[in-house]
């Protein structure tokens, strides 16, 4: 029987841990348990051979750090470690009728943004580790301690785009119900459940007692098998040796318990040994499998931040270039920080999910999506919407995005169904159903409600579940369509009633045409929020729709005893104007940069806009400022957070400057192209993001390339954008031989780019032998280099 | 550490020399401080080791981990044991200081500094901890040393990290050149000395920042 099939039915027991027998039988600290499965097979066989008499259905290869990371110093290649330790197991097996788990942990390196390890690079690292699995012909593969739910992800595609293997992914939490990146049961669940394994849980950090409330979470809601390997309690050191503290007899009978909660796969993690195993299984003896009666929910997520759909919920709506010359400029540009500023606005004013279309045709949307989410990702816990229609692109999205998305979205066309469904479904996302089909928008609620019906039959086909479907019926203006208004709040009711599925709705198209959008707008809300609209696609920087939302949740008993209205709107009357608005008159623009007042430099420049031109601006406040801020941090009478404070108070008053220019002119102000990037093997990049509002104080154009960056990319930027200044920042005495390496590539390539280096292990000695053509002691003095190379 | 030490900290590490300190500064520092102690999520790891000894290094007992180097021998020339010690405050705070940076570097820059004095003070705290015992001994610990200073090469880091098995039990990585992840981070050696034995002030000198270091071209340590 295999063991997919095993599982339907019956509980699994697996082994313990190998690091703990590895460790009382000689393994010295620091040394590759991995190697023992060449050096020491004997003893890695007894070790299995321990686990089988003592009762375990399953055991695991000694292979949790046997990937190409962990085995670079080691004189072994993969494919050897796994081979031998998978024939280990074989013989250790013998004819009895155990299963082979292959093992497969941590990488070891964290994936981006944490780290520097990309996705795909962490996928191709274990498909190398799965191919050799199925060469050997393991019955399954245990993926497990993971902490990042990402690397997770990596490992769980890798294993599913490779094999056919029963997929089994554990991950590691601490006592606050977190791992160390910050993942939560729930998002986990979410997660993993989506991507299809065959089961989930946890394993290793704690033992069974603390990890309990955690089991109990996961048993709530998990609707796939649960598995279990905890640590035989928690460690202690006495006399300088780790001792955990429960018996083996205490461990089996937590196992117990849990097994008749319900978790169907369970063994042992760091500190237990086959004596635990024995209590185990003898445990187990008289214990039927408990029955879970999993909650079915909708919900979408990030890794730590798993949201629920339970009352109407806002997506923020402006990450789209849609009718937006600036976003379009911002694409096309690669501005991302406009768009994370758009992103971060957005969840400031109460967006809990963000549509990210990027959608132009003058760039590649798959490359751009998946820059995009990243960027997101990168800084913000938000769940995402995935705007596109195109497969392409969604599925590249899909697949980069951490955590649980929506995909907005597919229609009642047979072909978008087809095409689109079986990513959604690959991948775990959820999906929103457009009420239209090749004829276009139906007018009536009960033609709508059919698609309805058609989309949410089609997704069930392929395997997607109702809690995943999210039906969109469509906002009709009543400027054109007066009648056709409540057709849409019809069809929300029906779909709600007889199908049961969540709704969205984009609302603010309803007014287009009528003057007093905004009124037009909040009314129309309040009465979809009234029929149950589940996720409100909207910008949240309009108050007024958001006052809407917060007033309706009470009368629609919603915010019980009216909570959170209470809190936002208790003290209302308290709330000050914000300064900035409002130019001080005792204050001219000059005196504001000095002082570093920020926003307060938006007013005062739109001011002076009314009388002067805009390079008059420039040069009659801001570069005096400038220069006055520089010569006195130059002097020691300002410290390095006032000098960048005055710098940024510069960046919000050139905001506005450039709102009132032309493209063109924007560009005649420009004093040209400097590329800026913190090399590979580094992430320190504070210091290059503060070089960089240096610069772009002066109208440099500044093209940051980010940190951790190859040469094969600076090189391409630079002929590609023909840039003859270049800054390279390195932190770390190992990623001084990477500039070094830079600086030969461009050189090679063109003996007329300038290289400017600074960073706190460089000086002016060891840029002169790296041959950089100059040094930049701090962000002031790389302005100093730039106007002698570029004017 | 008091509030009023740790925000002198975090100016130091600011390059603050007694300047006017604004208002907005100064407040900014504060609700950094404040920041930080809620998103900061203080993990460590320690263990001690039997120092061996022979020609070209040191080896910690019933280890493979060999400690290479004049600088840490010398370091170490007094002690018998050592302890390791590998210290975190999360990755919320990398997050959180990654967010700044896109809508404001004063506030990253800000936050940054404010990390610093944080990790600093859980290894002070880890070691006045760990000295606690040793003193019923009448034993006291050396300053702490990581990979990095002098000639101990930085490349030592995910050994040193296996050692202490940091990632598994605090969630400390390195990454293939080296650099720490979470970022506010610290891995250290301290020597376990005899009480009376004075203790040595880690000499600039030793610093792999030595060169470059702002504090050190004033002529006064940055006070490691």
């Amino acid at each position: 029987m295999d063991v997919r099939e095993k599982l339907k039915n019956d509980k699994l027991i697996f082994d313990g841990a190998m690091g703990t027998m590895l460790q009382n039988r000689g393994l010295k600290i620091g040394q590759l348990p991995e190697a023992l499965n060449i050096t020491s097979s004997d003893v890695v066989i007894d070790i299995h051979k321990k686990y089988i008499k003592a009762g375990a259905d399953i055991i695991t290869t000694n292979t949790f750090g046997a990937n190409k990371y962990k085995l670079i110093d080691s004189n072994y290649t993969v494919k050897e470690v796994i081979d031998a330790a998978i024939g280990n197991a074989k013989k250790a097996i013998g004819d009895k009728d155990i299963y082979i788990a292959l093992d497969i942990g941590p990488i070891g390196e964290l994936l981006e943004p944490m780290g520097t390890l990309s996705f795909q690079e962490a996928y191709d690292i274990f498909k190398e580790q799965v191919i050799v699995g199925v060469e050997n012909q393991v019955d399954l593969i245990l993926i497990e301690t993971m902490t990042d739910l990402y690397e997770a992800k990596a490992a769980v595609l890798a294993v599913k785009e490779n094999s056919d293997l029963p997929v089994f992914c554990t991950m590691s939490f601490e006592e606050d119900k977190r791992t160390f990146t910050g993942c939560n049961p729930t998002s986990m669940v979410m997660t993993l459940q989506g991507l299809n394994v065959d089961a989930l849980g946890l394993n290793c950090s704690l033992g069974p007692k603390e990890l309990e409330p955690i089991i109990n979470d996961i048993l709530d809601i998990s609707r796939i098998p649960v598995m279990v390997q905890a640590n035989a309690g928690l460690p202690t050191v006495v006399n300088d040796e780790t001792i955990y503290n429960i018996s083996p007899n205490e461990f089996a009978s937590y196992c117990a318990k849990f097994v008749e909660k319900g978790v169907k796969v369970i063994g042992g993690c760091c500190g237990t040994t086959d004596e635990y195993i024995k209590e185990l299984v003898k445990s187990l003896k008289d214990v039927d499998l408990g029955e879970t009666n999993p909650k079915a929910f909708s919900g979408i997520c990030s890794p730590t931040n798993a949201v629920i759909i339970q009352g109407a919920k806002v997506i923020g709506e402006r990450i789209n270039p849609t009718g937006k010359k600036k976003f379009k400029e911002a694409l096309v540009n690669g501005d991302i920080e406009y768009i994370l500023k758009e992103a971060i606005s957005q969840v400031d004013a109460g967006a809990e999910i963000l549509d990210v279309n990027v959608g132009l045709p003058e760039i590649d949307e798959s490359k751009m999506i998946v820059r995009v989410i990243k960027e997101i990702q990168s800084i913000l816990d938000t769940p995402l919407q995935i705007d596109s229609t195109d497969p392409k692109v969604i599925e590249s999205g899909l697949r980069v995005i951490n955590g649980k998305a929506i995909v907005n979205s597919v229609n009642g066309e047979d072909k978008t169904l087809e095409n689109i469904l079986p990513i959604v479904k690959k991948y775990g996302a959820s999906v929103v159903g457009l009420t239209l089909d090749e004829n276009g928008i139906p007018e009536s609620a009960e033609e709508r409600f059919r698609i309805a019906e058609k989309i949410v039959k089609k997704a069930l086909e392929y395997g997607i579940s109702k809690e995943d479907i999210y039906i969109d019926c469509l906002t009709l203006t009543a400027a054109a369509q007066q009648e056709g208004v409540k057709e849409t709040l019809k069809a929300i009711t029906m779909v709600k009633e007889k199908l049961n599925v969540k709704t969205i709705l984009g609302v603010s198209n309803v007014s287009f045409g009528l003057p007093n959008r905004e009124l037009i707008n909040k009314t129309f809300l309040a009465a979809a929020i009234y029929t149950g609209l589940d996720l409100i696609i909207m910008n949240p920087l309009k108050k007024d729709m958001m006052d809407t939302i917060k007033a309706s949740k009470v009368l629609w008993n919603e915010d019980k005893g009216a909570v959170n209205y209470l809190a936002t709107y208790e003290n209302t009357k308290n709330i000050e104007s914000p300064v900035s608005n409002t130019p001080n008159k005792d204050r001219d623009l000059f005196q504001i940069i000095l002082k570093g007042l920020g926003e307060e430099a938006k007013a005062a420049t739109k001011k002076l806009l009314e009388t002067k031109e805009a390079l008059e601006i420039v040069n009659e406040f801001i570069v005096p400022a400038l220069d006055l801020v520089g010569d006195r941090y130059e002097k020691g009478e300002i410290f390095l957070p006032q000098l960048i404070r005055s710098a940024e108070t510069v960046k919000a008053s050139f905001e506005i400057i450039k709102e009132s220019l032309s493209n063109e002119s924007i560009d005649n102000i420009s004093k040209g192209k400097i590329i800026l990037a913190t090399v590979k093997g580094d992430v320190h990049d504070i210091g290059k993001n503060i070089v960089k509002v240096l610069l772009e104080n002066y109208n440099y154009e500044v093209i940051d390339l980010g940190k951790d960056v190859s040469k094969e990319t600076i090189l391409e930027a630079a002929v590609e954008n023909n840039v003859k200044l270049i800054g390279l920042s390195a932190l770390m005495t190992t990623t001084v031989k990477s500039i070094e390496e830079i600086i030969k590539t461009l050189k090679a390539k063109d003996s007329n780019f300038t290289i400017m280096v600074g960073g706190a292990v460089l000086n002016e000695d060891y840029a002169n032998m790296i041959d950089a053509d100059y040094y930049g002691k701090d962000a002031n003095s790389a302005v100093a280099i730039a106007k002698e190379v570029l004017g | 550490m008091t509030n009023s030490e740790r925000k002198k900290e975090a100016l130091r590490y600011l390059g603050y020399k007694n300047q006017e300190l604004d208002k907005i500064t100064d407040e900014l520092i504060d609700d950094a401080m404040d920041e930080i102690s809620t998103i900061a999520n203080g993990r460590y790891i320690y263990k001690t080791f039997n120092i061996l000894r022979d020609e070209s290094s040191l080896i910690l007992e019933a280890t493979n981990f060999h400690l290479i180097g004049e600088d840490i021998k010398n370091h170490l020339n007094k002690s018998e044991k050592c302890i390791l010690i590998g210290a975190s405050l999360g990755h919320d705070v990398d997050k959180k200081i990654r967010y700044y940076e896109k809508i404001s570097m004063t506030k990253a820059l800000i936050l940054d500094a404010c990390a610093t004095v944080y990790i600093e003070e859980l290894c002070d705290t880890i070691c006045q901890e760990i000295e606690i015992d040793l003193k019923a001994v009448g034993k006291s610990l050396t300053s702490r040393y990581s990979p990095g200073y002098g000639d101990l090469p930085i490349s030592v880091q995910n050994h040193f990290l296996s050692i202490l098995d940091a990632k598994k039990q605090i969630g400390l990585t390195a990454t293939s050149s080296s650099i720490l992840i979470p970022r506010k981070s610290v891995t250290a050696i301290a020597g376990i000395i005899s009480k009376d034995e004075v203790k040595k002030n880690s000499s600039c000198s030793n610093c792999n920042k030595y060169n470059t270091c702002m504090y050190a071209k004033e002529g006064y340590g940055c006070g490691r």
